[in-house]
């Protein structure tokens, strides 16, 4: 039982740190994140389409297409995501409505498109793109270890991708001149300004960073909790990765043991369900868990958190 | 005298301003829906008329026996009232400076709760009309009422918190539902009795038979109180002071607080009428665990209506129509219904750029 | 001073001018300025000069005009050009990064790299950390790389600005207002820095409006009034009243009378007050003071050592952690702001947009912004907008506050003086016993300077209690009757102003045992 908790734990937490780290790269940059739902979502949806499309064409299965399917969700995420920076920044639009503008847009646009495009290939209006199981891989040796062998098995196709985005991510944001320069856009833009530094290109690199990384994760979701892609893809996740963000004080590590507590305290709870042989009906309660936790959590630590001193605030970039 | 009329200039120019930007996101909806009904090889004029006709705000080439184009038009002021309710909620909530996204989740609680407690109950119509008004009204604010105290107390930012509570709430009553309420037939919530439910019913003598939507007066007196409220009354004032500055209003004395609770409890008063003239009103059953997309439309209409109650009852109508309109355009075109989010969604972006560069506008006043 | 005429010019600007809405900030300006000079730029607040040098050091793109440097004709896209020509500036508000440290904030965007196997180019914190400690030695102007920048005193970070400028090898230095927020001794080590940067040959750009710095530093200094160049003065031959009179423009009665009078009934005492900031950290401790009425008391302090936590405590702002206020004898220690408003204090805060007023709301309702909610502003909860009407016409006639549409103008579209003649205004219509003043002429030029210090003495006169915080110690000294110095959140010294020399406030407010 420990063991399928924590590869479903895994499982859940993994895509949601995805899409936290690209959460933290915008507001560390001083642009306020609620759009990551939206993100996801049309991150998902291309890589979906993109499934649809190779699928027929190229053989070989899942395992070969699931690159180039994840390409086209990550740059997917990465158009959003540039969507709400151009609203942000161009429009100087309330970052917090620009946010919730691109989730509703991106429901509306996916949910049509889809309908559209199943019209299109196979004269249904289905509003689901089927996509399948996503390939899973165990690591030899280290997956045999007993109970913490569970972190290394049954891992989706993903898992390395995030963990190695991850560990670059930390890299880049607090080694390197960017990192250092973006984090600076975010506490105090002007200093960044006055070094000769452009401030707007800085936060458009890193809303695309945030994008790039929200859509693997969107894509993640859709093969790993729904194998398709349809409005289900809409659960509220993006929402559930800016509360971890949020409860890890904007920091990498943090958010990932806010992410682990997620995705275990779901996989517990539903393992729990069937250990004590309650009846389905039930496992709605259960599958309230995370927003609970998430409620709970920001409770106790949005009173001592310290968001970036600059986030959301209105700022002129073109004063000259 | 060249003063005044040089503030009179201003004050016109202000406000037809403050028209212009809601019109052009309008129109430009408009184009980007014609451009969209061409390329998919439809007439935009038969389709975008087709919208107007399954609201009732147009001739339908046929009806059946029992419906008209009256009856189509009343059931489309049926699903304007939570529309309209529910924009008046955002539009409280954002004057005061928080963002109520959480309709949706108060429209299923006041919706569940007057359901339970009064939609099966054999009360008179006099009697149960205005307890499920009163139901509706209580459980929205009292969700709203949690959600800015945790806001104030806990610093707890209310778009996601609203957002758990969405979610909560839906899998909460989406459990009683299948488990105490549910009509299996249906597979959702039992029917709500006929009593209970907020129309009046109408016989005319030539065998039509009108319902009319209790919910479009509530709504539309709404709007006119919340203005009233908002521009006329103390209350309203410090709920604006705090939404401009909240650190000036605090300068000023104002206990914000009591404000920032007062905003979202008046917010969720009006999401939890949206819920009750919705799921005891327009329908009369509960699907379990199903959010209502119309919480997320009340932000459109709310910024399309510039912020103002008035202003909703005009935005509110015109995206209703999409809405509602949105079955029949598809059986009369062929495209897929979705399409009216899609028009929601457009209408969003285009009016939201609207709205900040109405603000920019003002700074070289 | 006398080589003047052999040093080459390294600056010219030619024609430059710049228009903001509203305002024409630079009207076809037009100097030269020599290497090695101290060059000092005299004007009033609003006259322009921080604008002009913001166009030389690439922030502002002027509208008109050419700047030659060196002989050279340039063009400014960011301030990275005017880097690369050997131009940095030290900005009235600093431009820091609170929760980076000194080597951060000095190296951001001309990062130190050292490549990571080989391949990857991460930055190089312990080279950084060394070359910063080095610059900081060879130039005198002492700082310990690895400290926080929240943890460091406004002089100290002055000093991190200055290595900034030092760290990117400028020569041409511009400095804005660099002593507004010094104390007398932390004055008199800036100028030996000056000095010392002359000595290593650099060329100093300074904007003042205070004529003694000018008198001691300056070479030769141009006068700005109202965004035109009035002219280029030798320091050394040039009358300081004449510097003045040039910089105002016309002889205005700047003579305030302070009467001597008998002070009254004690007001406000505050006992053993302390006052946390978040982080265990105290503002405020255990301070005792009073104010009587007909009194002006004077907090006296370096940026940063308490004074506004103080009168942020006895507003009601933020909760005393111990300690009480008492209020005409009542303790008002745990009342809310609202009700210590109407119990009798009035108070005109530092920052005018954020806290002193609701700028998107009209001016009628600013002027009303504590009041609304008595008659005859509201009468059983409802509004009466012909009471705000008429009061706000009442206070415009009389405080003579400008605006474009009168009292249904957004506050946001008023001047910065009008908006505190607004505020000073209403606080002082509310005709309470207690008014507190914190930096009330940050910002204002002369005219408007005195204009309110007249008001302050007014209202000293009408006998009610003053407590003024202000980082001006000329302001200090030519209003308070009491002076009380802040020195880290306790009060060192409170004593009547006539008994305490400028020099020894300033050595209290730095800590120094007298």
């Amino acid at each position: 039982m420990i063991d399928r908790i924590i590869i479903d734990g895994l499982a859940f937490s993994l895509p949601l740190f995805a899409m936290a780290i690209g959460g933290i790269f915008s507001e560390k940059s001083g642009i306020t994140m609620l759009a990551l739902e939206g993100i996801q979502g049309f991150g998902a949806f291309c890589g979906a389409v993109a499934f649809a499309l190779l699928q027929p064409l190229i053989p070989g299965g899942t395992q070969v297409i699931i690159y180039p399917v994840l390409a086209a969700a990550m740059l997917g995420g990465m158009i959003f995501a540039l969507l709400h920076a151009y609203m942000s920044i161009r429009f100087r639009l309330n970052q917090v409505i620009s946010g919730v503008v691109v989730n509703i847009l991106a429901m509306s646009l996916t949910i049509f498109l889809t309908g559209l495009i199943n019209e299109r290939l196979t004269g249904e209006p289905s509003n689901k793109i089927w996509l399948g199981a996503a390939p899973r891989f165990s690591v030899p040796g280290l997956s045999k270890i007993p109970v913490i062998g569970a972190i290394f098995r049954d891992l989706y196709i993903f898992a390395p991708f995030i963990v190695l985005f991850a560990l670059i991510s930390g890299i880049l944001l607090y080694r390197t001149r960017f990192g250092l320069r973006l984090r600076a856009c975010g506490e105090n833009p002007q200093s960044v300004e006055a070094a000769g530094c452009s401030v707007k290109r800085i936060r458009y690199l890193a809303l695309a960073l945030c994008g790039l990384l929200t859509g693997l994760g969107g894509m993640n979701f859709a093969f790993t909790f729904s194998a398709n892609f349809s409005p289900t893809i809409y659960m509220g996740y993006g929402y559930l990765a800016i509360a971890a963000l949020i409860c890890g004080n904007w920091d990498i590590r943090r958010t990932l043991f806010t992410c682990l507590i997620f995705g275990f305290a779901r996989s517990g709870g539903y393992q729990l369900i069937l250990k004590l042989g309650m009846s389905s009906d039930l496992s709605d309660l259960f599958l309230m868990i995370p927003y609970v936790l998430t409620l709970l959590l920001l409770l106790f630590l949005s009173r001592h958190n310290h968001p970036p001193s600059a986030l959301g605030s209105d700022y002129e970039y073109d004063r000259r | 005298m060249k003063r005044e009329t040089k503030r009179k200039d201003s004050a016109r120019r202000a406000s037809f301003a403050r028209l212009l930007i809601p019109l052009a996101s309008v129109l430009l909806t408009f184009m980007v829906l014609t451009a969209v009904f061409l390329l998919i090889g439809r007439n935009p004029l038969t389709a975008i008329y087709s919208f107007f006709q399954g609201s009732g705000l147009g001739m339908k080439s046929s009806y059946t026996s029992s419906s008209s184009m009256l009856t189509d038009f009343f059931s489309y002021l049926g699903i304007l009232s939570p529309m309209l309710l529910g924009s008046l909620g955002v539009v409280v909530g954002l004057r005061g400076g928080l963002f109520n996204i959480g309709v949706s989740g108060q429209m299923l609680l006041s919706g569940f709760t007057a359901t339970v407690l009064v939609g099966y109950s054999k009360l008179s119509p006099a009697l149960a009309i205005p307890l499920v008004l009163l139901i509706g009204l209580l459980t929205g604010a009292l969700l709203g009422a949690v959600i800015g105290w945790l806001k104030y107390r806990f610093n707890v930012h209310e778009v996601v918190s609203s957002i758990m509570f969405n979610y909560i709430v839906s899998f909460l009553t989406g459990y009683f539902i299948k488990t105490r309420y549910v009509d299996p037939i249906i597979r959702s919530s039992r029917q709500v009795a006929a009593n209970a439910r907020l129309n009046l019913t109408f016989n005319t003598g030539s065998g039509l038979k009108l319902v009319i939507p209790v919910g479009i007066f509530i709504a539309v007196a709404m709007a006119f109180l919340i203005r009233f409220y908002l521009e006329r009354t103390v209350g309203g004032f410090e709920i604006r002071m705090v939404g401009f500055n909240r650190h000036g209003a605090a300068y000023a004395g104002v206990p914000i607080r009591n404000v920032m609770v007062r905003t979202m409890l008046i917010s969720g008063a009006l999401a939890g009428l949206a819920g009750v003239t919705y799921y005891l009103g327009y329908y009369s059953t509960m699907v379990p665990k199903d959010l209502p997309s119309l919480g997320y439309d009340a932000i459109a209409v709310a910024l399309l209506g510039n912020l103002g109650p008035i202003g909703c009852i005009f935005s509110s109508a015109l995206i209703t129509v999409f809405q509602k309109g949105a079955v029949y355009m598809s059986s009369a075109t062929g495209v897929v219904r979705e399409i009216a989010s899609l028009v929601t969604g457009i209408l969003l972006l285009f009016s939201s750029l609207g709205v900040s560069m109405r603000d920019r506008i003002r700074h070289y006043d | 001073m006398g080589e003047d005429a052999g040093r080459p010019v390294v600056v010219e600007l030619s024609g430059i001018s710049k228009q903001f809405p509203g305002v024409l900030a630079n009207d076809a300006i037009s100097l030269e300025i020599r290497e090695g000079e101290i060059f000092a730029i005299l004007g009033e607040n609003g006259a322009g000069k921080t604008t002009l040098m913001n166009i030389l050091f690439g922030l502002y793109r002027p509208d008109e005009g050419e700047i030659r440097i060196r002989g050279q004709a340039v063009s400014f896209t960011s301030p990275r050009d005017a880097t690369a020509q050997g131009i940095g500036m030290v900005h009235q508000h600093f431009k820091l990064v609170e929760n980076y440290t000194v080597t951060e904030n000095i190296i951001l965007g001309l990062e130190p790299l050292k490549k990571w196997l080989g391949l990857f180019p991460l930055i190089n914190s312990k080279g950084a950390n060394r070359e910063i400690a080095s610059l900081s030695d060879h130039y005198g102007l002492k700082v310990d790389p690895r400290l926080v920048i929240s943890q460091t005193s406004v002089s100290v970070q002055q000093r991190v600005e200055i290595l900034k400028m030092l760290y990117r090898k400028a020569d041409i230095l511009i400095f804005d207002e660099p002593t507004a927020m010094l104390a007398p001794q932390e004055i008199e080590h800036l100028i030996g820095v000056i000095h010392e940067l002359r000595r290593h040959g650099k060329t100093v750009i300074l904007i003042t409006h205070k004529l003694d710095e000018i008198r001691r530093l300056a070479d030769r200094c141009a006068v700005l009034r109202r965004g035109r160049l009035i002219g280029v003065y030798d320091v050394a031959s040039t009358d300081t009243a004449h510097l003045a009179a040039t910089m105002v423009g016309q002889a205005l009665d700047l003579e305030i009378h302070k009467e001597e009078q008998p002070l009254g009934d004690v007001i406000l005492e505050v006992e053993n007050l302390t006052v946390m900031q978040e982080k265990n950290v105290t503002a405020v401790r255990d301070v005792s003071f009073q104010v009587r009425s007909g009194e002006i008391l004077a907090l006296a302090g370096v940026s940063g050592n308490g004074q506004v936590e103080i009168v942020e405590a006895i507003y009601g702002q933020m909760k005393a952690a111990s300690g009480t206020i008492l209020l005409n004898g009542i303790d008002i220690t745990a009342h809310s702001i609202r009700s210590r408003i109407r119990e009798g204090i009035s108070y005109v805060p530092e920052d005018r947009q954020k806290t002193g007023l609701v700028v998107d709301l009209s001016l009628s309702e600013n002027l009303a912004l504590k009041t609304y909610g008595q008659p005859p502003f509201s009468r059983r909860k409802i509004l009466n907008r012909a009471a705000f009407r008429r009061h706000a016409e009442q206070l415009i006639e009389a405080y003579d506050i400008r605006s474009g549409s009168g009292q249904a103008t957004k506050v946001h579209s008023m001047s910065g003086g009008n908006q505190q003649k607004a505020i000073v205004a209403r606080e002082i219509d509310l005709d309470n016993g207690l008014i507190i003043f914190v930096q009330p002429t940050r910002g204002l030029d002369i005219a408007a300077r005195a204009h309110i210090h007249r008001q302050i003495l007014a209202e000293r006169a009408k006998g009610h209690a003053i407590i003024l915080v202000s980082l001006e110690l000329e302001e200090v000294m030519e209003l308070a009757d009491t002076i009380a110095v802040i020195y880290n959140g306790a009060l060192r010294k409170t004593a009547p102003a006539r008994d305490m020399t400028m020099e020894e406030v300033g050595k209290l407010m730095l800590g120094v045992d007298l």
